[in-house]
């Protein structure tokens, strides 16, 4: 396999429009991005300030943006366990023999097909405390009002269901792929030593999953840290009182409603950070644990 | 060749025959039936003579303008006109992209016809800087049926903070609705509750006499309405609706009874309502001087950068907006202030207010309060950002269930205040004092 291009530059020129969009739609931002985040700039841009790393240290002694910091790990902690966790669940029970499976596995698969604003507004209206009718359904069930609008806990929690509910047809998908490829044989010699469904669960399809498992981890990790904000943005728009600004929100708020683009940039720049390093640490000790086969 | 003459000849000539049209483009958050009406509008000037054609482009909410346009200023694609919500005044008049309307107007332009209120919100040392379009204040919506119903006097609306809440819970009590009453806007509610009661919002006159370097919101009068509403929401009679229009919804699904909303809701409520609908004055708190309820709404701002006739094209378009008759339309299709004391007449006397008396009581109530440094508006520098921090307090606020009110309104207030002085503080640092 040692093929060789006639011509020493070919291979360059091959790579040159990939190259191009990195450069143009990455590497330029995130250099502008860290340029600006030095810099105290008016809305209209037509004055700046050097502030040195000011807009950076104050970010980490501002109480809403380590809040923020906070609601952020709680946010995409649970998205990516509940999701995780309830998605291989429904993969497992999908991946049985049964008459109409296949419209089964559309129904479950298509919530990824549905553009965030659309789910948004879905669930927005779902739980619209004046003519929700989840609302209305648990007031004749239990007699008790339900308003996400003023109870933080409850909001984040909707938020949460809700973009584990927009995911799990991508990671439905994955697991279903994963688990067609665990080889029967395996399986039938486990029962043969005597092993029941729950065991064979856990000790032969879970490990062989491991690299689907792993790979989803890192897609979920991402989505729900920059993904979800057309979902937010519908549903609470940060609120109330700041219980679902989560860190990509609020740096959409400051840097596009406050019009605050130095401070914006510096958050751009730690989020980019926290996630690089969050990345190459679960690289790092997660990857020791999956079992390629 | 001689072809390619031919046809170019052919389009000079013809370009000569029909002269082209100026072409004035105009960014607005209007949606719903305000679109409808603002349309409206655009159409009729376009019709109305041949030289000008105004093309309006919807750029989502008040912010998501503004935004817009700042962004298109940085790249020189910005419109000629666009609209700005008085949370953004502050913002216009420094950013050095702008055309003051008083520039603009042709000499001797009777400016003196524009309902005071609204001419001091938008007038700097007595210059008119942008063009009134659609004003607005906050009125209190009630449903009389709801009243009935709970036992209360439907032509007795409530007038004092205590009212409210006395029939809140009468009305919460008796179950004939589930809240007693929500805002809209809630941060522009408690900026209301200011100026009507005479308090200053901000220092320095308000960020009128120099620009603002703090806010004033956590003094004992901010911390006493942010109690009374906690109080309100501890016991079930304010119910916490959204940050723009939609307690709308609960108030007309006729889950509260009464609601504190612009009275640009006035058309689309009437319209929508299943019950009879009243409006009266905002509730006060006894005991403070009278000031007056505050003009939100927005005005049409000219953008710098543009060639001399389209300036030209830009006030052709600005005076047929003024003009009576298309205040008036607009004023019955949204209720939005009619923004000219020739247009109020006009409708007075064809006898508009005794069949449609919802659009009077905004009206009234601000003619009949007093005008004073307090109740001429807030100006900051960055108000879309300290807005949102008032909201969030707001929000904060209400979901508090203890019995230290007033220590934790003040707390949440000081810490609202403390992040609304840093904003305040930064923009002074890019714009001086």
């Amino acid at each position: 396999m040692n093929t060789k291009f006639p011509n020493r530059f070919m291979p360059y020129f091959l790579l040159l429009p990939s190259i191009t969009v990195i450069l143009i739609f990455f590497l330029i931002p995130t250099i502008r991005s860290i340029y600006q985040s030095f810099f105290r700039v008016s809305p209209f841009g037509d004055r700046r300030i050097f502030v040195g790393f000011g807009n950076f240290s104050r970010l980490f002694t501002s109480s809403a943006y380590v809040n923020s910091l906070v609601r952020t790990l709680i946010f995409a902690g649970s998205v990516v366990v509940i999701g995780l966790v309830f998605c291989v669940i429904v993969a497992a029970l999908l991946n049985q023999r049964l008459r109409g499976m296949s419209i089964y596995r559309t129904f479950f698969i298509w919530t990824y097909a549905i553009s965030p604003a659309i789910a948004g507004t879905v669930w927005a209206l779902m739980f619209n405390p004046a003519t929700g009718p989840v609302v209305y359904l648990i007031r004749l069930l239990t007699a008790r009002t339900m308003n996400w609008m003023n109870d933080s806990n409850l909001a984040l929690a909707i938020v949460i269901i809700a973009a584990v509910w927009k995911m799990m047809g991508y990671n439905v998908i994955f697991y279903l792929a994963g688990l067609q490829t665990v080889p029967d044989e395996l399986l039938e010699a486990a029962s043969i030593d005597g092993a029941n469904g729950i065991k064979r669960f856990f000790k032969v399809t879970l490990p062989l999953l491991s690299p689907t498992t792993f790979f989803l981890l890192i897609m979920n990790m991402l989505y729900a840290f920059f993904e979800v904000f057309g979902l937010i943005d519908i549903m609470t728009k940060g609120g109330p009182g700041n219980a679902t600004e989560i860190l990509v929100y609020k740096l959409y708020r400051d840097g596009f409603i406050a019009i605050d683009i130095g401070f914006a940039s510096a958050q751009s720049v730690v989020l980019f950070v926290f996630v690089t390093i969050l990345t190459i640490l679960q690289f790092k000790y997660t990857q020791q644990k999956v079992f390629y086969g | 060749m001689k072809r390619l003459i031919l046809v170019v000849l052919f389009m000079t000539v013809l370009s000569l025959i029909v002269p082209a049209k100026t072409t004035i483009t105009l960014w607005h958050a209007m949606s719903g039936a305000n679109l409808t009406a603002l349309e409206a509008i655009v159409k009729d000037f376009n019709a109305s003579q041949s030289e000008v054609e105004v093309v309006p482009v919807f750029t989502g909410t008040y912010a998501e303008t503004l935004t817009k346009a700042i962004a298109a200023f940085r790249n020189n694609t910005h419109p000629h006109i666009v609209q700005v919500y008085e949370v953004g005044l502050q913002t216009m008049l420094d950013s050095g992209a702008i055309v003051p309307v008083f520039e603009l107007a042709e000499p001797g332009f009777d400016w003196g016809d524009i309902v005071v209120p609204i001419l001091n919100y938008y007038s700097v040392d007595g210059k008119l800087y942008s063009m009134p379009f659609n004003s607005s204040t906050a009125i209190l919506y009630y449903n009389k049926d709801i009243f009935q119903k709970a036992g209360l006097d439907p032509n007795k609306p409530p007038t004092t903070f205590d009212e409210v809440f006395e029939y809140g819970k009468k009305i919460v009590e008796s179950k004939a609705a589930l809240g007693g009453i929500a805002f809209g806007w809630p941060a522009w509610v408690f900026e209301q509750m200011h100026a009507l009661h005479a308090q200053f919002y901000a220092n320095n006159e308000n960020g009128r006499k120099a620009k603002a370097s703090e806010v004033y919101f956590n003094k004992d009068f901010g911390v006493k309405v942010f109690s009374e509403w906690i109080r309100w929401a501890q016991s079930g009679v304010l119910v916490y609706g959204g940050r723009e229009y939609n307690a709308n919804n609960a108030f007309l699904a006729g889950q509260v009874a009464m609601l504190i909303q612009s009275t640009s809701s006035v058309g689309s409520i009437e319209s929508k309502a299943s019950f009879k609908v009243g409006t009266t004055f905002l509730p006060r708190i006894p005991g403070y001087p009278k000031g007056n309820s505050v003009i939100g709404g927005a005005t049409l701002w000219v953008m710098k950068g543009k060639s001399k006739e389209e300036y030209k094209a830009v006030w052709e378009f600005l005076k047929f907006v003024a003009k009576p008759e298309v205040s008036q339309k607009w004023h019955k299709s949204t209720g939005y202030f009619p923004t000219s004391n020739s247009a109020l007449k006009g409708l007075l006397d064809e006898g508009w207010f005794s069949v449609r008396p919802n659009h009077l009581t905004a009206f009234l109530q601000i003619l009949s309060g007093i005008n004073r440094p307090e109740s001429q508006g807030v100006r900051l520098g960055n108000f879309v950002a300290i807005r949102d921090v008032v909201d969030s307090a707001f929000e904060k606020a209400l979901q508090y269930k203890g019995p230290d009110i007033e220590k934790t309104a003040k707390a949440i207030l000081d810490d609202a205040a403390k992040q609304c002085n840093q904003i305040l503080k930064d923009y002074i640092s890019l714009y001086g004092k």
